[in-house]
């Protein structure tokens, strides 16, 4: 039975820097493998949708548009993200990565949280492809 | 002022909201003076619906629904529910898969061990214990994230096998941060242990005899500093416990002091077992591939997580989805030991009695429970829950 048993870890304290880190003023390196926003590389891409079909939180839209030209487009919702990493273990094409460089997502709007990649034209397509079927659902 | 005396008991309500409980419980406790004479509680407040939600998703998405059941043991929620899964499909996982998957879940004890310790000693007011056990349990917490590039969630696990591999540079950070915790963790274990004031929190407060903790069916280390031999991990090795043995650490003497040391006695032979996975981590695969739809048939899945045995229960139909997934978490098995272990003890003993078994309430919140009073208690299906809507809703429209 001894009184004070922690009193050196206190007293050695005083002299040391607080642990606690100074962010956002000083940033630490993030690890290699921190799991941050998703990057899609088109070039690989076949437009299977595998990554749609298993994200669990509905992150991922894929639009084929030209399966033989190649043609694809993919709508990524940061917000809906899990950040689980599900859809770059099902792409059996290494088209998807996620980045540990940006990870700092938060945002004052909500158009930030919709990220399109793929061409500027093919996004446009996809888009109005999906607003149509939209309004075809609702007029059903 | 006269003085009235009265021999009347008094009922003092704890939760569901209250600063000493951290998540939604309820317990009633009725005192005689300081000394508790009866003590109930009532669940079910952090009712998610996680096993209905599983039912509309497919066997890949479920992992990562029910890695979320817990955001302490997310990582057993996810191996038990894969082992499951695997049995069904009839899947072999290859060795490394299988022992990164034990390295991850040992990694996690200490996480939620050191987490516990911070956790317990706040509750006696033993503040200084918090906040240096919390510090130190950041070292593992970076180094899961390093392993798997997130704190909290750490998603290690696919169906037939793992995410990530542990190579050269990772295996050596593991190997130091685990050389500075199991020096803090015996500081840690000598402070639990001989420390005046915190002894009169621990020493002799909601002693559990060996019978009592089988009779009331308590789980994980809870059960074993009552010096009850269960732990599945001992008991039917699962993934890579087969190769990798764990010593079971066990304690006669059934009190919080015997529960403080049995989880930091754990933690030693969990730093054990992750060095002689980084020595020996087989070579191969990460993972091997499964089927879209697994098989008709049921399966039961038992592993030990860091507060005991979790319990899973995964039905096919032969399709992409699961027909019913059952998940019993160790909170709820030790739960009743609280009610009879809080009785003929002080009331201040109460939130250490609780805090004691490394409760989850969040885990297992998943059944509706219809109480009418006068004793009468009745469980609700889901088919019964549904008739009773409709039923409702057509006396309403009437």
């Amino acid at each position: 039975m001894k009184l004070g048993t922690m009193f050196q870890d206190v007293s050695s304290s005083f002299l040391r820097k607080p642990v606690t880190e100074k962010y956002p003023f000083e940033r630490r390196t993030p690890p290699t493998r921190l799991r941050g926003t998703l990057v899609w590389d088109a070039e690989t891409c076949v437009g299977c949708g595998l990554c749609a079909t298993d994200c669990p939180a509905n992150a991922l839209e894929v639009f084929v548009l030209d399966r033989k030209e190649k043609r694809f487009a993919l709508s990524y919702h940061p917000d809906r993200c899990t950040f689980c990493a599900q859809c770059v273990s099902s792409c059996r094409h290494g088209s998807l990565a996620m980045s540990n460089e940006v990870w700092e997502l938060a945002a004052l709007d909500r158009t930030s949280f919709t990220i399109h990649f793929g061409d500027e034209t093919d996004v446009e397509l996809a888009l109005a492809g999906k607003t149509a079927s939209n309004a075809e659902a609702s007029s059903e | 002022m006269e003085k009235v005396q009265t021999s009347r008991s008094f009922t003092v309500p704890i939760g569901p909201q209250h600063p000493a409980l951290k998540e939604p419980e309820h317990f009633l406790i009725t005192v005689d003076g300081e000394i508790v004479t009866k003590a109930v509680v009532r669940l079910g407040y952090a009712h998610r619906g996680v096993e209905k939600a599983t039912e509309s998703r497919n066997w890949v998405q479920n992992i990562y629904i029910l890695e979320r059941i817990c955001g302490i043991c997310s990582h057993i929620h996810a191996t038990a529910y894969c082992l499951g899964v695997e049995k069904l499909a009839g899947v072999e996982v290859p060795p490394r898969a299988q022992a990164i998957r034990v390295l991850v879940a040992e990694m996690e004890r200490i996480h939620s061990h050191l987490l516990w310790l911070g956790v317990a000693a706040h509750e006696a007011g033993f503040d200084t214990l918090f906040m240096y056990s919390w510090r130190d349990r950041e070292t593992i917490m970076d180094l899961l994230e390093s392993l798997s590039g997130n704190r909290v969630n750490y998603s290690v696990n696919l169906l037939g096998g793992v995410k990530f591999d542990v190579d050269d540079e990772l295996a050596r950070l593991i190997y130091d941060g685990i050389d500075f915790l199991e020096k803090r963790t015996q500081h840690y274990l000598d402070v639990v242990t001989s420390d005046a004031m915190f002894l009169q929190r621990t020493r002799g407060i909601g002693t559990m005899t060996r019978s009592q903790a089988d009779v009331l069916g308590t789980v994980g280390p809870t059960a074993r500093a009552s010096n009850v031999y269960r732990d599945i991990r001992v008991e039917a090795p699962y993934g890579a416990y087969g190769d990798f043995p764990v010593k079971i650490v066990l304690d006669e003497r059934g009190d919080l002091e015997a529960r403080f040391v049995v989880r930091i006695k754990e933690l030693f032979e969990s730093y054990r077992v992750i060095r002689e996975i980084l020595d020996n981590l087989p070579a191969g695969e990460l993972s091997t591939r499964m089927p879209r739809r697994i098989q008709e048939g049921e399966t039961v899945s038992r592993v030990e997580a860091p507060r005991g045995e979790l319990f899973y229960f995964i039905k096919s139909n032969g399709t992409d989805t699961p027909e019913r997934i059952k998940v019993r978490t160790p909170t709820i098995c030790n739960m009743m030991s609280v009610v009879k272990l809080a009785v003929g003890h002080q009331l201040a003993d109460v939130p250490m009695i609780v805090v004691g078994i490394d409760p989850c309430f969040s885990c297992n919140d998943r059944m509706t429970v219809v109480d009418r009073g006068q004793g009468q208690r009745q469980g609700w299906t889901w088919e019964a829950l549904r008739r009773y809507g409709i039923r409702h809703y057509q006396r309403l429209a009437r």
